[in-house]
């Protein structure tokens, strides 16, 4: 309701809300911006012959449902399936808009039919699947290459190859995909399991084929309203089946879970993880949350789980496990198994190490260290796609709905954790926060048995390392002595020579050097001029 | 054991080692773990199938944890609860004050949930007079306006225990009952004072 009061406030300039054909009328965005007249000029018209084209087609293969089956199973028991598999059929060219072709291409392998009816039951489910994979082939192949509505003739060709394909009995294996097999196998089991419940099964088949093709008519639509309407979906049936049919209600809950299976697993690829949500955001957000969080201890979570011994280990990887498994699972129903899963280990991994039955108190801590741990993919898009498309009567009261719930309160108690609730001080949260120190750290002698061998390893090099580096600041420490040392010793040798060269000065003796040249004969002195002689002036 | 039906969903709120836990684990096992600290007994969810006039009814019991460091997560366990037993300890003066935070909290965000008052521990305050911080008398008064049911249990001698579980799975067969014929008019305050108005405890 909220929804519909948002979209009153939005406001749109006049000359968007008109006809793109520019008519004079309003158009209307479900009109791809066309107002109703335009719009069903151009498009209805179309939709109309595809549409009865499409009964044609539906009808046409009842009928041939019908004969095979007759042949196959005789005539008691085949009331009950007679829409399913004619249903089949058309869910799965529901988007090859080319009708005829398909419908030529159905027309030419249904002739094998009754050349294989000697194989019985086993038979008739395998030519099934095999028509429905070529179809989807063929759906596959028309999205690729053409617009849906001008595929003519390119669809010719692909029908002509596929048909050579089908005749060849021999689809290559590279263009069956694992999805359309395990449709095929979830679509088979379901079929099987409703003909136990005779006329109510039929009528169930029905409401669900209707159901999915309003969802896949609905599919622009807001997530939210694909939610609701699979939620009526799911209440009405219920009541239905309950009211009108007279199941009883633990036939009921049954068949509600097959339901859930066999709708989710085809909506599965189209309603987890929307566009139009911020889904992926917030996913993105919480794992970055987490990684964040590596540092934290189970001591400071309070955690009631002793890792040391080694079956405790075990079931908490095993926990693990479980969560991250949730990921891969596409039946809302089958990843709250998982959830359950990863919590019985829990349960189990507290009575182990208390010796007692494990309390809310005990799980709900153990929980949230579990999802620190295991960091589980996509953890935001799989709680809103199990809040959305659940049967919510189980998600409600049952021991699964608890589970889910205390993995929320988990996942919130994650994306609000500070340093109070994890009884530390602001100042060591923000340090651990931001990676300048870490608690293990001061820990390290405690290793546990389990503990990853790399990691092992990485602490011993760690260790090495350190003793490393320790040795060399002891050598640098020596070597800096040492050139203290030589410099001390050389002052020390120039002060004590200075001190004895003060204490015994050097005397050193007068040059006797000229006294010695008068005695000695002097070669230069020849060639002296001849000594003044006095010379007596008259005067 | 996940395709189990259950009918209403009744969660447990209170203070941590109030004895919540013990409280279910003696309703659903009749029997009472002795140990130096009780904080953890018994499993988190339990389912019970209880019978009321003929009709058989499932409870799925929530313990939740009652850590305050968890408070702020405590909307999210309650949601669509039919009945909410907030505990405290009848010797704890401090339990019972959170058992107001509760209340409020359960009357803002789930009003479709009826709360019952519970004081655990009556035996310790039955030995020992002195014992009891919690009046009987000031938690009638508070009970009575708040439109609850109390009582005062020991799930050591399984006093009042089974009693509370019977009355909550029958006001809660009651006012289903009443909420089918009356939906389309909405929901009828009158009627869940009167449902909800009377005691079980006599004292």
């Amino acid at each position: 309701m909220s929804l519909k009061s948002e979209r009153r406030a939005i406001h749109v300039d006049q000359s968007e809300l008109l006809c793109k054909k520019g008519c004079g009328y309003y158009g209307n965005p479900a009109w791809q911006g066309f107002c109703s007249k335009c719009w069903r000029e151009e498009y209805q018209k179309a939709r109309q012959k595809q549409i009865q084209e499409d009964w044609e087609l539906a009808e046409r293969l009842q009928r041939e449902e019908e004969e095979a089956y007759a042949s196959s199973q005789g005539a008691q028991g085949g009331q009950t399936s007679l829409g399913f598999t004619k249903f089949e059929e058309k869910k799965s060219n529901e988007k090859a808009r080319k009708v005829t072709t398909v419908k030529k291409f159905f027309t030419a392998s249904s002739k094998s039919v009754p050349k294989k009816d000697p194989e019985e039951k086993s038979g008739k489910p395998v030519q099934a699947g095999g028509r429905e994979r070529s179809a989807d082939i063929l759906r596959d192949l028309k999205g690729l290459f053409v617009p849906p509505w001008e595929l003519a003739s390119s669809a010719e060709v692909l029908y002509d190859k596929l048909r050579d394909m089908k005749e060849a009995k021999a689809p290559s294996p590279s263009l069956t995909r694992q999805y359309s097999i395990e449709t095929d196998r979830v679509s088979k089991d379901f079929i099987e399991f409703l003909k136990t419940y005779h006329k109510a099964g039929h009528d169930v088949y029905k409401q669900c084929k209707v159901f999915l093709e309003t969802i896949h008519h609905k599919k622009e639509s807001n997530i939210d309203e694909l939610s609701e309407f699979t939620q009526d979906f799911y209440q009405n049936t219920a009541d239905k089946l309950q009211m009108y049919w007279k199941v009883p209600p633990n036939k009921v809950e049954e068949a509600m879970d097959q339901i859930e299976k066999f709708i989710m697993t085809r909506l599965y690829k189209h309603v987890f993880c929307p566009e139009t949500t911020d889904d992926e955001k917030k996913d993105l957000t919480v794992q970055k949350r987490i990684r964040a969080l590596h540092w934290v201890t189970p001591q400071m979570l309070c955690v009631p789980v002793n890792e040391d011994i080694p079956e405790v280990s075990d079931m908490v990887v095993k926990a693990i496990t479980d969560i991250i498994e949730m990921d891969s699972k596409r039946i809302p129903r089958d990843k709250l198994a998982c959830i359950t899963g990863c919590s019985k280990q829990i349960f189990n991994a507290i009575r182990i190490t208390k010796n007692e039955p494990a309390s809310a108190d005990d799980f709900l801590p153990t929980l949230i260290y579990i999802v620190l741990k295991a960091n589980p993919p996509r953890l935001q898009s799989n709680i809103q796609y199990i809040t959305r498309f659940c049967n919510p009567s189980r998600l409600m009261t049952g021991e699964d709905g608890y589970y889910f719930t205390n993995l929320c309160c988990a996942i919130a108690f994650i994306e609000k954790l500070d340093a109070q609730s994890l009884n530390l001080s602001e100042e060591e949260f923000s340090r651990y926060m931001s990676g300048q120190a870490s608690p293990k750290k001061q820990d390290t002698d405690i290793w546990d048995a389990d503990t990853c061998p790399g990691v092992k390893q990485m602490h011993r090099n760690l260790d090495l390392l350190s003793q490393l580096s320790e040795r060399q600041e002891r050598i640098v420490t020596g070597a800096k002595k040492l050139e203290k040392d030589l410099i001390d010793w050389t002052e020390e040798v120039t002060r004590e020579v200075q001190d004895i060269v003060e204490k015994y000065p050097l005397h050193i003796k007068a040059n006797s050097q000229a006294l010695a040249s008068i005695d000695s004969e002097n070669v230069e002195d020849d060639r002296l001029p001849p000594p003044l002689q006095p010379q007596v002036y008259a005067g | 054991m996940s395709g189990q039906r259950v009918d209403a969903k009744v969660v447990m709120l209170g203070k941590e080692s109030v004895g919540k836990t013990s409280l279910v684990e003696r309703y659903v096992h009749h029997r009472f773990l002795q140990g130096p600290y009780q904080n953890t007994i018994g499993a988190a969810f339990v389912a019970k199938a209880i019978n009321v006039g003929g009709r058989n009814v499932i409870l799925g019991i929530w313990d939740t944890a009652g850590s305050e460091r968890y408070e702020a997560m405590s909307r999210i366990y309650y949601r669509g609860a039919k009945a909410a037993i907030v505990c405290y300890d009848l010797t704890d003066r401090s339990s019972f004050d959170r058992v107001k935070f509760w209340v409020n909290e359960l009357q803002n965000f789930e009003e479709n949930c009826r709360i019952y008052i519970c004081g655990t521990k009556s035996d310790l305050v039955e030995n020992d007079k002195s014992m009891r911080q919690v009046d009987f008398h000031d938690v009638q008064d508070y009970a009575d306006e708040i439109k609850a049911h109390l009582c005062e249990t020991s799930s050591k001698t399984g006093q009042s225990v089974d009693e509370l579980f019977q009355k909550v799975a029958e006001d809660y067969v009651n006012y289903s009952d009443f909420q089918v014929q009356s939906e389309p008019k909405g929901v009828d305050l009158n009627s869940r004072r009167d449902l909800t108005s009377y005691t079980c405890c006599h004292h």
